[in-house]
């Protein structure tokens, strides 16, 4: 029991932590795909979008061969911190936030690509710099599909397995997340405990869908309320 | 005063305009497709010209020579938008307020509340823009943009997405605007009437290029050669409500005062008055025996002809544009200096609130 809970907390703080990178990371990304013309568009388009097309074993390889001792992010690491992130609960999260970002990505793009950008040329001309014109503007319009997008990178982040145990391995107490620990008890033939893992995967993913949904559901009941009281 | 010569060159499409307008109201007109909007965004700095100048009160915003570029947020340029273009998610305070919590408060020079009192918006101020009608929205558009104290106002097609009755409104109100802050403006419009009620000098471009560059009205026909809607072409003319009849309601405009349907309105009340060029008819001598209501004396102070179609202007205390073929015009004998009568009838004014 006790360590289904460290097990539920280490997903949860992998998942947060991918999901602190796409959200930013994600936000940029679209906001260049959806709002600038620059060359390179399409190959950034191709190769945010690739871990959605690949299996995630290939991408966690392909980021074990980059963090790994001979990676130019694990001789930097090694030479910081004198070990690669390799096998370590960061190398979980980064297979998270890289295997969530195009769905990240393409949440966001679709939302952006939903605001009218003659209000962001009004909101410009009325003074407000790019910087504030995203904040002021772009992003409470854009709120609905955001949210959309950040809980959906959540979910996944939350459910990853095949890259995070290639690049971070199942290592119980360390990089030990729940579908690597479902795994580990299916493979073991202990049923009850990967049953119960599998009913705290179904409540986390209910939960995240519930919330967004409530969200939605209250940012549609503000706008209909305030119509309806003043006409 | 702004002055400016810009080329553009962009996705096939090729810009080269040249001008320098006063301190009135400037209207820039001319059929979709010519140039209008890309011209008004490269003086308010939302498309970067390819190459030339703009100047506006002797501050360069931009220069292809000397590498300058003033971005559009540093530009003390407001902006009107055809739909408005309100921020959707606030309301109609705060939209107001929007330009000018971002300024510096030294050039906080008018007041948000002020504004909106003035263009009648006082009781919408919570209200978000959802909830307003296409009148009200350009009104809100048109206190945000001013909210900011700019020292130039553009207008892109203010009128286009509204009905006949608003747009006379938003015209009397733009006018009201220009008399009260004497801010400097530039009128976009694709029609011509709104161009002549509202502009005193006007730019009629064609393909990117400047067709002409004169007062209004002798832009007409010019108008009508690069493409123009002025078949339609209507006298737009601020009046006020004077007495009523059963039936008629006579409406001051200027020192004329012209007979209309009965409109349910108190004497004193201001509206606009909206009357096809081609609904009055000129006479060489007074009619007599004749059943229209409103027969006025005037001068001909201008005739356009072209294609046997002729514009005349008939100053009858207030200016007037007729529509007549060459033929009548021949006949009659008319030509500049000719005494003439305005002959038209009650119906064919039509009397919106201003």
């Amino acid at each position: 029991m006790n360590s289904d809970i460290s097990i539920v907390g280490l997903s949860l703080q992998i998942a947060l932590v991918a999901t602190g990178v796409t959200l930013p990371l994600g936000m940029l990304i679209a906001w260049l795909l959806v709002r600038k013309q620059f060359r390179g568009k399409f190959a950034l388009d191709v190769i945010v979008s690739l871990p959605l097309a690949l299996p995630p074993v290939v991408v966690g390889y392909a980021l074990l061969w980059v963090v790994g001792t001979n990676g130019w992010i694990g001789q930097l690491s090694e030479s910081l911190f004198g070990t690669t992130l390799a096998f370590t609960w960061i190398a979980a999260a980064l297979a998270a936030a890289i295997v969530s970002l195009p769905l990240v990505v393409r949440s966001f793009s679709a939302a952006l690509a939903g605001v009218d950008p003659r209000l962001e040329t009004a909101a410009r001309g009325l003074g407000a710099g790019p910087v504030r014109t995203f904040f002021t503007i772009t992003l409470p319009l854009a709120y609905r599909g955001v949210i959309a997008g950040v809980l959906l990178g959540f979910v996944r982040a939350l459910s990853e397995f095949g890259a995070t145990i290639v690049v971070a391995g199942n290592i119980p107490g360390r990089t030990q997340t729940v579908p690597s620990a479902i795994f580990t008890r299916i493979s073991a033939g202990d049923t009850d405990a990967a049953w119960r893992l599998a009913l705290v995967s179904v409540v986390l993913g209910v939960a995240a869908l519930a919330i967004h949904n409530w969200l939605l559901k209250r940012s549609a009941n503000g706008i209909e309320s305030s119509k309806g009281s003043k006409r | 005063m702004i002055s400016f010569d810009v080329k553009l060159d962009r996705n096939g499409f090729s810009l080269d305009v040249a001008g320098e307008f006063s301190d009135g109201i400037t209207a820039i007109f001319g059929p979709s497709g010519a140039g209008k909007s890309s011209l008004l965004s490269c003086l308010a700095g939302s498309i970067r010209p390819t190459s030339g100048y703009v100047d506006l009160d002797e501050h360069t915003l931009y220069s292809s020579e000397q590498k300058i570029w003033v971005p559009t947020e540093k530009r003390r340029i407001g902006t009107v938008y055809q739909d408005g273009a309100l921020f959707p998610h606030l309301n109609v305070r705060r939209n107001i307020e929007f330009g000018w919590k971002l300024l510096d408060p030294a050039d906080r020079r008018l007041v948000p509340l002020d504004i909106a009192e003035f263009l009648g918006l006082g009781h919408l101020l919570d209200r978000k823009p959802n909830e307003l009608s296409g009148g009200e929205r350009q009104r809100v558009a048109i206190a945000r943009a001013l909210a900011t104290s700019p020292q130039l106002l553009l207008l892109d097609e203010p009128l286009a997405s509204l009905d006949a009755a608003r747009r006379g409104s938003i015209l009397n109100y733009l006018k009201r605007v220009h008399a009260e802050f004497g801010i400097p403006m530039v009128y976009v419009s694709h029609s011509i009437s709104e161009v002549v009620s509202i502009a005193s000098k006007a730019m009629l471009l064609r393909d990117g290029k400047v067709e002409g560059f004169d007062r209004p009205s002798a832009l007409l026909l010019r108008a009508a050669a690069a493409g123009g809607d002025i078949d339609s072409f209507e006298n737009i003319l601020d009046g006020v409500i004077g007495e009523s009849t059963d039936q008629l309601t006579t409406v001051k405009i200027g020192e004329v005062e012209i007979s209309t349907r009965h409109q349910n309105k108190n004497p004193g009340e201001t509206v606009v008055v909206s009357l096809g060029a081609n609904q009055i008819i000129l006479a060489a001598d007074r009619p007599t025996n004749i059943s229209a209501r409103n027969i006025f004396g005037g001068r001909v102070s201008e005739v356009w002809s072209k294609q046997g179609k002729v514009f005349a202007e008939v100053d009858a205390g207030e200016k007037f544009i007729v529509e007549l073929t060459e033929n009548a015009l021949n006949e009659l004998g008319i030509s500049v200096g000719s005494d003439v009568f305005l002959v038209f009838k009650s119906s064919s004014v039509e009397v919106f609130d201003a």
